[in-house]
């Protein structure tokens, strides 16, 4: 295929919000643009296998972000453990926070579970034991319920 | 907009400190298709189809309190008022099927199974009345199911004969649970207008014109309201007092929508309302009268107690009427006195008389709730307070109600403890003088003029 013009990746980029509109993450973009580039290259990719695809990108990850909030005394270690027990089940951290009012500490992560080598449960039961170890309340929430109660 | 560590700890701060939860997932069934002629049949279909259509319903309030955090607090069952499903049957049938009905939520785990009610406010059916004669027998044989008569609405008035049976069925409920301080009548609850999507309970049943199984969801913050309030300066003004408790109104009653929806979800059934009213509970902090205190009040029953009840009440609306468009059920702020920590202690120090309570139910969102009264009240006491409350109802175009307690043995200044949601009860004063010959008049109440609105 020819190099892209401005004017492609324009509709590209027009596509991929209309199919994915608030649901856009890099993965989902990146299936609705190789889709959409394919179609203009001409290949003969079946449109329903096509959105089948854009949907199967879509779903893994609805409701798949959650939200990890962990409070308690400071000490070396504490965001070591936590992200260790995250990487080892192949969760993707997309966004971190912490906060250090004299010895308390809280961190807030945003993370994508959608590979996940475990359930939900068996992930948040892993943390919680962690957060015991390192003396830390951990508390873990899919992402839609602050969505539903802080976003009108 | 990505959500700000504040909005986190926020919602983290609501269930974690202030109690916030939801009060109750109740499903509601339509048990109309299990009529039958024969007695063993009616009760097989009922508990097959209780069983098949609710088994799912308790795994997944659990799974939606996993994965939100956000803790449920009672799973219930609402069914076709029975009186209806049940029509033609005796009074000792009837309490078979109570049984029945016990059995299947004592299997599913369920903390309540709702419905056992008959709606007479213009007259009885023989189903209908053989449902009331059964209540007292009824409740005291079972543990999860509760019970509910509507008397009365504003379209047809009182149904001055059900009001009056009503006064001697509570007091006949007590006497038959006196061994456990009256108990049966926390499960009892006579209506004024009784909503038909109503998950709290005693009063909760699945109207005849609801589809054929749906969840609904009944919230429970009273807490998170209370700080909203306390952190207001106390030279507020009113107006922008009634936008803090809306705002926060509009978190819970959002918070109450989502996870009423995922529990229909999880189990592939239809969503219906959410109630947004403030459930009280015993718990420290997580009570209404505490909010009207920190509005400015010395105590519950200070002058005003009415007014600061009212922009309460309205503001919780406001705030859940944008959050959803789902409402229904009571929809207000309860004030069950024996369920609510700061209720009791204003009525241990004599601050609040029962005559007070029915003033502040002509602006909340119930009536008189929990109230444990002198076990010696005679019935037609019981059937006035019931009409009293009718009157208001009626007269105001609202639900109210009455799920007053006689306990036997008790006198003014004791104490009842039923422990859990239900709470501790003082035993408050009530008027005794005779009122016989009015509550014996019988007939039908006429409808108020403001029931006529075509």
């Amino acid at each position: 295929m020819n190099a892209l013009k401005e004017d492609d990746i324009r509709k590209i980029a027009e596509e991929a919000l209309r199919q994915l509109g608030q649901a856009a993450s890099p993965e989902t973009v990146e299936k609705v643009v190789k889709s959409t580039i394919a179609k203009m290259d001409g290949s003969n990719k079946d449109v329903v296998q096509e959105w089948k695809e854009v949907q199967a990108a879509q779903k893994p990850r609805k409701g798949e972000r959650i939200i990890i909030t962990a409070f308690g005394e400071n000490q070396p270690g504490i965001l070591a453990g936590l992200t260790t027990v995250l990487a080892e089940n192949k969760c993707d951290i997309l966004d971190l926070t912490q906060k250090l009012m004299q010895e308390f500490f809280t961190v807030m992560l945003l993370v994508d579970i959608s590979d996940s080598s475990k359930d939900f449960e068996t992930l948040k039961n892993a943390l919680i034991k962690k957060g015991e170890e390192l003396n830390l309340k951990v508390i873990i929430q899919h992402e839609d319920i602050f969505n539903a109660m802080h976003r009108i | 907009m990505p959500l700000s560590i504040e909005e986190i700890l926020e919602t983290i701060r609501m269930t974690e400190v202030e109690h916030f939860d939801i009060r109750t997932v109740t499903l509601g069934i339509d048990l109309r298709d299990c009529s039958s002629d024969n007695l063993e049949r009616l009760k097989k279909n009922i508990y097959d189809k209780i069983m098949r259509v609710a088994s799912e319903h308790v795994k997944a309030a659990r799974k939606v309190e996993m994965e939100y955090g956000i803790s449920i607090a009672n799973k219930r069952i609402s069914i076709t008022p029975l009186a209806i499903v049940a029509d033609g049957y005796h009074p000792e049938d009837f309490v078979e099927i109570a049984q029945t009905l016990d059995r299947a939520a004592e299997e599913l785990g369920v903390d309540y199974l709702a419905g056992y009610s008959a709606l007479v406010q213009k007259g009885f059916s023989k189903g209908d009345l053989a449902l009331i004669k059964s209540i007292p027998n009824a409740l005291s044989l079972t543990k999860h199911v509760c019970s509910s008569v509507n008397v009365a609405t504003t379209k047809a008035g009182i149904n001055m004969d059900a009001a009056r049976l009503m006064g001697e069925i509570v007091k006949a409920t007590a006497e038959k649970t006196a061994d456990r301080d009256a108990i049966g009548c926390a499960k009892l609850v006579v209506f004024a207008n009784a909503p038909e999507d109503n998950p709290f309970i005693a009063g909760a049943f699945h109207g005849v014109s609801e589809p054929e199984v749906v969840v609904n969801v009944g919230i429970s913050g009273p807490g998170v309201i209370l700080r909203a309030v306390r952190e207001a300066p106390e030279q507020l003004d009113m107006a922008s007092l009634s936008d803090r408790i809306r705002r926060m109104a509009f978190k819970i009653t959002r918070a109450g929508e989502f996870i009423g929806k995922k529990v229909a979800e999880f189990q592939n059934v239809q969503f219906g309302i959410v109630d947004i009213s403030l459930a009280p509970t015993p718990m420290p902090g997580d009570s209404v009268a505490d909010i009207l205190k920190a509005m400015g009040l010395e105590d519950v029953g200070a002058a005003g107690t009415t007014a600061a009840l009212a922009l309460l009440t309205d503001s919780v609306k406001k705030g859940g009427m944008m959050a959803t468009s789902h409402v229904g059920g009571m929809s207000g702020a309860f004030i069950p006195v024996s369920e609510d920590a700061g209720m009791i202690e204003a009525a241990e120090k004599g601050h609040i008389s029962i005559e007070k309570l029915e003033a502040m139910t002509s602006v909340c969102s119930v009536g008189l709730d929990m109230i444990a009264i002198p076990g010696d009240t005679p019935a037609s006491v019981i059937s006035g307070i019931i009409l009293d409350e009718c009157a208001i109802g009626i007269m105001n175009n609202k639900t109210t109600a009455a799920r007053i307690i006689p306990v036997p043995g008790k006198k003014a200044g004791e104490f009842v403890d039923y422990g859990g949601l239900l709470g501790k009860a003082p035993i408050m004063k009530v008027s005794q003088l005779n009122n016989q010959i009015f509550v014996n008049r019988g007939g039908q109440y006429p409808a108020p003029s403001r029931g006529q609105r075509n």
